[in-house]
């Protein structure tokens, strides 16, 4: 988990993904297996997270860039606030940071 | 983030892809409470090893000397409506059947059999008899 | 301690210690025909051992020691001490083997390809396997799969099969009386029996196999096969496997390409005969 930075309150949020070749992503069927070599934990995970991490893999984003590198190559659904939670999720197992 | 086998973003697959020509993959984002992680995690070695026979100690050898109560919390010997501990450990088979089946520990009274099956209900790590337990209750 | 035999079986190797000579004596003779390790080297020890000198004779108990061990391990009976043996190799690979994933499963093998059943005690995985051993099947292993890590592979590990209740009378039927170990009755687990591979599975112990397909047996209901998912598979996988975790990327490696690779099927079947059908018949379909 990341500490919390010296932001000013009014800069928004932003998340970066782990470095080039940190995680392993393996696709099975509508679920992917993901390695994290940095904790050695094995995940079993859904879309949207392999395309949330691939998206964070161009660089750091607010949720805002982030949803529009989305929308740039899917079709988004989904419930209002459902990205952020995801983005929790993410944050808490340690697969992304929240700068 | 290093791709194994294939080569694109998230792979479709059949649930996400629309056969209709034009239109883009849909990427649902889920809703708020939903979790679409699921960690592995480590198998404890005895539900993996077959013919692996532990027991648990009824109390705990370093508090023999005390009773056990209906609640299976332990109390002073002597203490009204108390058993004392049993003198045998409890073998892992019997006290899964106990459990699951709703039989009794063998050779126990009603009471002991309640107090000392709380008992073990309740057992925390560090205590003795508490990895036997936990792997009689990890789902088969 | 006083008597100990080695034996190696595929590539593990054992020392066995004990203060009794009879469970000695035993392994010596079911296990005549395996390799004994090289110069006297052993990758694992296992003791069984009296708590006092004197319980040697007096009320003997034995108590399961080794370079492994778990907690609460229950004491054994003497005449339990085979039981007592196998139990401590097995707690030996589950909790100290590095050099292949392990899969809490048996298989077998046919022109090179391998058949693996998975699942719990009571499953028939272990039946299954010693029935199909003395029908043209070459035993690959029984309480343990050991797939290897960096290519697709499984490697024999043929100890004896533990045979439970009633598996024990519906081989008796079909093997000789001497690869037998004794009848042990009154185990936590009801009746055991072990029973030793054929000449040809223990001669060829050090020929793998490539995975073929994957079972998961389940004995006592009605007749059912059902394709698993990949994804469901890979979860019960890596709960059926011991070193899973400590394999890190190694491990998450070789059970993806697993998964990957070898299809899978729930196997519920009512009957002996009816099990070896559906067995033959997914092989013929997805095995060659």
């Amino acid at each position: 988990m990341t500490p919390p930075t010296d932001r000013p309150s009014d800069t928004p949020v932003s998340y970066r993904a782990a470095a080039p070749g940190a995680t392993i992503v393996t696709p099975l069927d509508s679920l992917y297996a993901l390695y994290d070599r940095r904790s050695g934990l094995t995940q079993l995970v859904a879309q949207p997270v392999p395309a949330i991490l691939s998206a964070l893999a161009e660089g750091v984003a607010t949720p805002g860039e982030l949803q529009a590198r989305l929308e740039r190559d899917f079709a988004v659904e989904g419930e209002a606030g459902a990205l952020a939670a995801r983005l929790d999720e993410l944050v808490a197992l340690g697969l992304i940071e929240r700068l | 983030m290093e791709r194994s086998e294939d080569q694109r973003n998230g792979a479709p697959d059949a649930d996400e892809t629309r056969a209709v020509a034009g239109r883009r993959r849909v990427l649902q984002l889920g809703a708020i409470g939903a979790a679409t992680i699921v960690s592995v995690r480590p198998a404890l070695a005895q539900t993996a090893v077959s013919v692996m026979t532990c027991e648990i100690p009824v109390p705990d050898p370093a508090r023999a000397s005390q009773y056990i109560a209906p609640d299976g919390t332990l109390v002073a010997p002597g203490t009204p409506g108390a058993v004392p501990g049993s003198a045998t450990p409890f073998a892992g088979e019997d006290v899964r059947r106990a459990l699951t089946q709703g039989g009794s520990l063998p050779g126990t009274s009603a009471d002991q059999n309640e107090a000392y099956l709380n008992y073990i209900r309740r057992l925390q790590a560090g205590t003795g008899g508490f990895t036997c337990f936990a792997s009689i209750q990890m789902p088969r | 301690m006083r008597h100990g035999t080695a034996l190696r079986i595929g590539p593990a190797s054992f020392r066995i210690a004990s203060d009794w000579r009879a469970p000695i004596a035993l392994l010596d003779r079911l296990y005549a025909d395996y390799p004994r390790p090289e110069a006297g080297f052993a990758d694992f020890t296992v003791r069984l051992e009296a708590k006092r000198p004197w319980r040697r004779w007096l009320r003997p108990s034995i108590h399961l020691g080794g370079d492994y061990m778990l907690p609460d391990a229950l004491p054994l009976s003497l005449a339990h001490g085979l039981l007592a043996a196998e139990m401590g190799m097995n707690l030996q690979m589950a909790l100290g083997w590095r050099r292949q994933l392990l899969l809490h499963a048996s298989a077998v093998e046919k022109d090179g390809r391998a058949l693996v059943m998975t699942g719990e005690s009571g499953s028939g995985k272990s039946t299954l396997a010693a029935m199909l051993g003395e029908r043209g099947w070459r035993l690959l292993g029984d309480e343990f799969t050991l797939l290897d890590l960096d290519r697709p592979g499984v490697r024999g590990f043929p100890r004896m099969v533990s045979l439970k209740n009633e598996a024990i009378a519906a081989m008796a039927g079909e093997v000789a009386g001497e690869r037998f170990g004794p009848l042990l009755r009154d185990t936590p687990k009801g009746a055991i029996r072990h029973l030793v591979p054929r000449r040809d599975a223990i001669a060829r112990m050090d020929e793998g196999a490539l995975p073929a397909v994957l079972l998961y047996p389940r004995f006592g209901h009605a007749a059912a096969v059902r394709p698993l998912q990949k994804s469901e598979n890979f979860m019960r996988l890596t709960q059926a496997s011991t070193n899973y975790v400590a394999l890190g990327e190694r491990g998450y490696a070789a059970l993806t390409r697993f998964v990957d690779t070898v299809p899978a099927f729930g196997v519920d079947y009512a009957s002996g005969a009816e099990g070896l059908a559906t067995v033959e018949r997914l092989w013929a379909e997805h095995g060659r």
